[in-house]
């Protein structure tokens, strides 16, 4: 099996510490540090979220394999960064405002990492203020939100409007997502996709920024 | 016929006059804020007995149990643990498990059998199933992560917990004759469960193993709480004996004509979309015409499939009992065959 495959086997086990080991090997036998990246960690970040889309694994692999991916990246990232290979994209991720359900937000983001793409987690309990500003600073291209009460998914909405309003609405797009979202609702709502499950989140996310 | 009667007949696969008309679950808090800008009165907004009686629903009353005491440490933030590994838990572990006796004084019991005897009360027990109590100790995420972190650990507590829960059912199932009892579990979302079989057998079967035989010793019904989509771990706890599961949630894609085929001798209790209620009589008929069916097979209880949102006005909500009454009053399983739950079976009885 190649080095690349390993990595992308012990992820998808979730074993941190080999996968820095295999890492760490990898660019002491000159592999690329964009192949150990796609090749290995992407790849097996992948598979993982193919197999709990299906049912095959669940929450507690994901945790796992993800907490493996960044122990990798830890090892790789001064090499990507001298090697000049940036991340795919910036985006955000937060809770809706009165919302702490958190469990699918985070699996969300560690999918959307995982395709190595920048998130940055503004928690749980996020106004639309928050947002605004977060979109401001960081310049991130990629707004997920999670909501899972029905009492709280009109947050969606109060952030999307907050967006136009500040006059930013073109230069992001919105993701939703949680139990009660649907893709009629995210319609309705004027967010540029849903996705039901974390993966699909990672692979909706990496068109975006591949568009 | 009384409660208590009804409630067993229907679990033990025997004809009823009706099927009860309950809710389990307290009620949500903004819910009750919403229904007393409607007018109802701050009185029978007390306690959720007050409630049920206002609503004309029939009693159910539920005892939770705590595990704690006051000197176990207070999760630091919402969702955060009190341990991390073994050497937290046994710091902890002084101040973990009270002493049975001081959980439910004689004076509460008292008071159980006080409520009972107008015979239109439904009691049920509630302790924390393998899932939830290892997540209250770890924290709502590391728990997820302690299934490979701490294995043993993990075992461990739950081993520990299903002891002192046993020491617990000794004392309190013979003073006081519960009519089912629930574990809380939510392990579940709309996706399915949030751990695997491997998972489930390993970490939380023992300690139903353990603690489910004791409990049906007294004749009490063992249901297992838990949202999201079940469908898969159904069958997981049927493996270990519970007798039902709730709530059922619809539209977490939850269908119980299914879960009636596939484990016939369990009761399921809830399922009916609390999402429909908001639209009115029309919509809420409807729900129950999809549920009749499989109210007429036997040992199902619609009611609402978890806590009523605040989206329904109180108005809403009272054309809810009624239509709840109005379809409970069509199932009385007199010329039904139906398989009693595993506490109630032949083959129990026989085993102990
Ligand atoms: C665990 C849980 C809790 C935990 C949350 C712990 C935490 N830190 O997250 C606790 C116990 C704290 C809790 C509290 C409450 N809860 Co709750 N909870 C749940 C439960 C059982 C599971 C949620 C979960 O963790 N799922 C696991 C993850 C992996 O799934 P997920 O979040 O759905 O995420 C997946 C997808 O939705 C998607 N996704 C998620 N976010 C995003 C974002 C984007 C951008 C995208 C693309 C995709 C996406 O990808 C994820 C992974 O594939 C659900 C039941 C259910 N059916 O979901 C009820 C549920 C959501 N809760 C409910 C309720 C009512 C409450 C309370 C109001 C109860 C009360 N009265 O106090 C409080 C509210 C507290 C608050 N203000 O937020 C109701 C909501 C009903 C309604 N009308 O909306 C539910 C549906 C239960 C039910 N049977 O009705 N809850």
């Amino acid at each position: 099996m190649s080095i690349l495959n390993e990595i992308s086997e012990k992820l998808q086990r979730g074993r941190a510490k080999e996968v820095s080991v295999l890492v760490e090997q990898a660019l002491a036998e000159n592999y690329s540090p964009a192949d150990i990246l796609n090749q290995g960690l992407i790849a097996g970040m992948n598979e993982v979220g193919e197999k709990f889309r299906r049912n095959e694994v669940f929450v507690p692999e994901v945790l796992v394999a993800a907490r493996a991916m960044n122990a990798g990246l830890k090892i790789l990232r001064p090499a990507l960064i001298s090697s000049g290979v940036k991340p795919l994209g910036k985006a955000i991720i937060c809770t809706v405002k009165g919302d702490m359900h958190d469990i699918g937000k985070n699996l969300v983001k560690m999918m959307i990492e995982g395709q190595g793409i920048e998130c940055i987690d503004l928690g749980v309990d996020v106004g639309p203020e928050q947002v605004v500003c977060a979109v401001r600073e960081t310049g991130a291209k990629l707004v997920c939100l999670s909501a899972l009460l029905t009492t709280t998914m009109t947050g969606q909405k109060e952030i999307i409007d907050a967006l136009v309003a500040a006059g930013l609405r073109d230069r992001v797009k919105v993701m939703v997502g949680g139990a009660p979202i649907t893709q009629q609702f995210a319609d309705e709502i004027g967010a540029d996709c849903y996705a039901p499950d974390a993966a699909s989140a990672a692979i909706a996310a990496r068109a975006f920024f591949e568009e | 016929m009384k409660a208590s009667e009804r409630f067993r007949n229907l679990l033990s696969g025997k004809p009823v006059d009706r099927l009860p008309v309950i809710e389990w679950a307290p009620w949500w808090k903004l819910t009750v804020e919403r229904w007393l800008s409607e007018g109802l009165p701050k009185n029978a907004a007390a306690t959720v007995g007050s409630l049920q009686e206002y609503f004309g629903l029939d009693r159910c009353l539920q005892l939770s149990v705590k595990n704690r005491t006051k000197n176990t440490p207070k999760e630091p933030a919402r969702g955060a643990g009190i341990i991390t590994d073994e050497h937290d838990y046994e710091k902890i572990l002084p101040t973990l498990f009270p002493d049975v006796g001081t959980v439910v004084t004689e004076e509460r019991i008292e008071l159980l059998h006080r409520q009972h005897e107008d015979g239109k009360t439904l009691h049920f027990l509630t302790v924390e199933g393998a899932f939830w109590y290892p997540r209250v100790l770890f924290g709502i995420e590391n728990h997820l992560y302690s299934f490979y972190d701490y294995p043993d650990l993990y075992r461990r507590i739950c081993n520990e917990y299903a002891d002192w829960l046993i020491e617990l059912f000794r004392y309190l199932l013979p003073r006081f004759q519960f009519d089912f009892m629930s574990f809380a579990e939510d392990m579940s979302y709309n996706n399915g469960p949030m751990i695997s079989k491997q998972l489930f057998d390993e970490f939380l079967a023992p300690f139903y193993k353990k603690v489910i035989p004791v409990i049906h010793e007294y004749g009490v019904p063992v249901f297992i709480d838990s949202d999201g989509d079940i469908t898969l771990a159904l069958d997981w706890y049927a493996s270990v004996g519970a007798d039902g599961m709730f709530p059922l949630e619809r539209r977490a894609g939850v269908d119980v004509s299914v879960y009636l085929d596939k484990q016939p001798q369990m009761a399921f209790l809830g399922h009916f979309d609390k999402m429909c209620m908001k639209h009115g009589e029309a919509a809420m008929r409807a729900e129950f015409e999809r549920l009749l069916p499989s109210m007429h097979r036997g040992k199902f209880i619609p009611s609402c499939d978890h806590q009523t949102p605040p989206d329904v006005s109180i108005e809403n909500y009272f054309t809810y009992v009624k239509l709840l009454r109005e379809y409970a009053e069509l199932v009385t399983h007199k010329d039904t065959e139906i398989a009693p739950c595993p506490v109630f079976s032949e083959n129990r009885r026989e085993k102990i």
